[in-house]
């Protein structure tokens, strides 16, 4: 086993999270997605929080630990956590590595289980986690590096410090098992932020943001999901003379395909964000899923990059819904009916393009291109149509349409092309019950 | 990793379609070209069509004067192809029936519609830099030169046939577009002015005969009012005659 443990000196406060269990938790479910066994230990006074991830497993999948270490930290530099890291056979020894690393900020990395005592050997016995005084006894007695601790016979050491001595320099050197409370993913997702001070602006959320949804999209890589929307919980707090006054606000961030990568995320979230007024300033955020689906596989075909421009249409849409909001993009729809205004409609586009064309649909788009040329239509439709005057300069018609009986809106019609004075061509008819002239659609 | 084999392939097609691009540039000699389905516009655009990865302006005061039909075959053919139309707020709403006779699938048409001239400018820069968007029709009453030139850039990020519907006194105003045409209605023709086309001459007018409203019968000489006799037996047929011309105009519900 290869252990890769992460020291978190300022998780608490660089998480924004309420406390420290919080904070671990939500690391743990990120780092999960390299590693099914994942461990951590909250800090106290003394020690930082740590983070383990038993990495030889992971071995086929993310190749040489040197080089998934580097992919690790570059992401933890990413989302600006301080940390430490160090690679050893024991859980134990990694953490005791990472004191080292931390001097000189290159992770020290031991892959082989050959010899650990003699490569920790020199190293200084204040890294070992023995209580403070048994390490002040140690060197009282004139020992001050590891090798010299672990050249005593291991008898003395525990009659004189106790058992929990010993037994800590066994598992330091593997020499016993180091079983850790494995962590396990949670089956929804909840990353809660509470900031130091109220944010008055929607600005200030993107930097949290792009942390919370880094770690979020670790999770789902995790349990290989992705979501089709998630949410973002603002807790407002309004604070006159002196009284609290707290409220909350959610946003939903919706996709048209499943997807887990942040970069996307934090695209639509900005997106939305821009258009955001605040009610109130916010005093934390959580972001929350408890939906998940399959990711969407994409196939890297060479040739044909439908598959690719689907998806790139994909987000083009999602950003469109999520700064001008879903009822702005809208997709065309043709109903069975003869009187124009009832003829089209549109709806919310729902699907990137990807709509199948039901039986309804089709049957009148096949009745329309069949016969392109029995009842030419205007490209562009006025709704409601104009009243206007009798029309000078018919050109076309009459074409009568009658229609609509059977649900009170009846209409008799007829239908005209007409040239206005401004040299357009207008689509006109006469209403013949009222006897009046309207227009309804511009030969664009 | 796993997404490796994902990344060579996508860089692999970028690569082929920049050495695409390029090839179709250097046989155009200039700017990416659409043609545009009229012999005599094309012999004058530079190209021979309209210019892609560029915005067009259309200058006019008209609506309906057959502006769509100018650009018809050229969406007809992105659209065939597979690329996605976006209408970007249109002062009209675009007729799904019509849109459909004209050979545009539905399922590839996308309308925005919005009231804030700043969100359609944002949504028609956006569209512009998609690569599945083949044609971004937008329009816009008054828009400031450095809108202008953000849309300029946006469609040169990409080959997307950009359109831009003004009015007819922005002709006067400097522009960034690639070509602007000013279009009026001659009679049943468009009459077409070329006032601005980058690496061609400018100034030229020519006249483009468009099947507007084909194959409807004739009006009859006078429209006659007397026809409005609200009677019910002619509910369903307007006349024998107008049975006969075009027997599926009228409904039998």
């Amino acid at each position: 086993m290869l252990w890769l443990c992460i020291r978190l000196p300022a998780l608490r406060h660089e998480a924004l999270a309420a406390d420290e269990g919080e904070a671990l938790e939500r690391l743990c479910a990120w780092a999960y997605q390299w590693s099914s066994r994942v461990c951590s230990r909250r800090g106290d006074e003394m020690r930082p929080p740590l983070l383990w991830l038993e990495l030889a497993a992971s071995r086929a999948l993310f190749g040489e630990p040197a080089a998934l270490l580097a992919r690790i930290e570059r992401e933890l530099r990413d989302m600006g956590y301080s940390h430490v890291c160090a690679i050893a056979p024991t859980p134990a020894a990694a953490a005791l590595l990472t004191h080292s690393s931390a001097r000189d900020g290159v992770s020290r990395c031991l892959l082989t289980h050959v010899a650990l005592g003699e490569q920790l050997a020199s190293l200084p016995l204040r890294l070992l986690a023995l209580p403070l005084e048994t390490r002040d006894a140690l060197r009282s007695a004139g020992l001050a590096c590891i090798g010299e601790v672990l050249a005593m016979p291991r008898a003395a050491l525990a009659r004189r410090f106790g058992p929990d001595c010993t037994h800590y320099l066994a598992r330091l050197l593997g020499e016993v098992d180091d079983p850790q409370p494995s962590f396990r993913l949670p089956a929804v997702y909840r990353a809660r932020c509470v900031f130091d001070y109220d944010l008055q602006d929607t600005q200030g959320l993107l930097f949290p943001l792009q942390r919370l949804l880094q770690e979020f999209q670790g999770y789902l890589r995790a349990r290989d999901r992705a979501v089709l929307n998630f949410r973002l919980e603002l807790e407002h707090v309004r604070r006159a003379s002196g009284s609290r006054e707290h409220s909350s606000s959610t946003l939903t961030i919706g996709l048209s395909t499943p997807a887990r990568e942040a970069a996307r995320f934090l695209t639509l979230v900005r997106e939305r964000l821009q258009n955001l007024a605040l009610s109130a300033p916010v005093s934390a955020l959580t972001l929350a899923a408890d939906a998940f689906t399959a990711p969407a596989v994409v196939q890297a075909d060479l040739f044909g990059s439908e598959t690719q421009q689907l998806g790139e249409l994909t987000h083009l849409l999602d950003r469109l819904r999520a700064r001008l909001g879903v009822e702005a993009v809208q997709e065309l729809l043709l109903y069975a009916d003869h009187r124009p205004e009832r003829a089209f409609g549109s709806s919310p586009s729902a699907t990137a393009m990807t709509r199948r064309v039901d039986a309804h649909t089709g049957s009148i788009t096949a009745a329309i291109t069949a016969s392109p040329t029995n009842a030419a239509r205007p490209g562009a439709l006025l709704a409601p149509a104009q009243h206007i005057e009798a029309p000078t300069t018919l050109l076309t018609g009459p074409e009568r349409i009658a229609s609509g009986w059977w649900d009170g809106d009846d209409v008799v019609r007829d239908y005209y092309v007409a040239r206005a004075a401004d040299g357009s061509r207008q689509w006109v008819f006469h209403d013949l019950r009222e006897n009046s002239w309207y227009l309804q659609g511009l030969w664009i | 990793m796993l997404s490796n084999p994902a990344r060579t392939t996508s860089e692999l097609r970028v690569r082929l379609e920049q050495m695409a691009r390029r090839r179709r540039l250097s046989d155009a000699g200039g700017a990416p070209a659409l043609c545009s389905g009229h012999a005599a516009l094309d012999a004058l655009l530079p190209g021979g069509g309209w210019p892609l990865g560029a915005l067009t302006e259309l200058l006019s005061d008209q609506c309906g004067i057959g502006e769509l039909e100018l650009l018809l075959p050229a969406l007809q053919n992105l659209a065939r192809r597979g690329r996605c139309l976006v209408w970007i707020a249109p002062p009209y709403v675009p007729y799904a029936p019509a849109l459909l006779q004209r050979g545009l699938a539905l399922e590839r048409l996308l309308w925005i519609r919005t009231e804030r001239p700043q969100a359609a400018l944002w949504a028609a820069e956006q569209a512009l830099r998609c690569p599945a968007v083949g044609a971004v029709l937008a329009w816009s009453e008054y828009i400031v030169d450095r809108s202008l030139r953000r849309l300029q850039l946006a469609a040169e990020s990409g080959d997307t046939f950009g359109i831009l519907h003004r009015p007819a006194a922005a002709a006067g105003e400097p522009s960034p577009a690639a070509l602007r045409l000013q279009l009026q209605p001659l009679g049943e023709d468009l009459g077409v002015e070329i006032r601005k086309a980058r690496g061609a001459r400018a100034g030229i007018h020519l006249r483009l005969s468009l099947r507007l409203s084909p194959a409807l019968p004739a009006a009859p000489p006078a429209p006659a009012p007397a026809l409005a006799s609200p009677a019910t037996s002619t509910l369903f047929f307007a006349s024998s005659d107008a049975l006969a011309m075009h027997p599926s105009a009228s409904t039998a519900a």
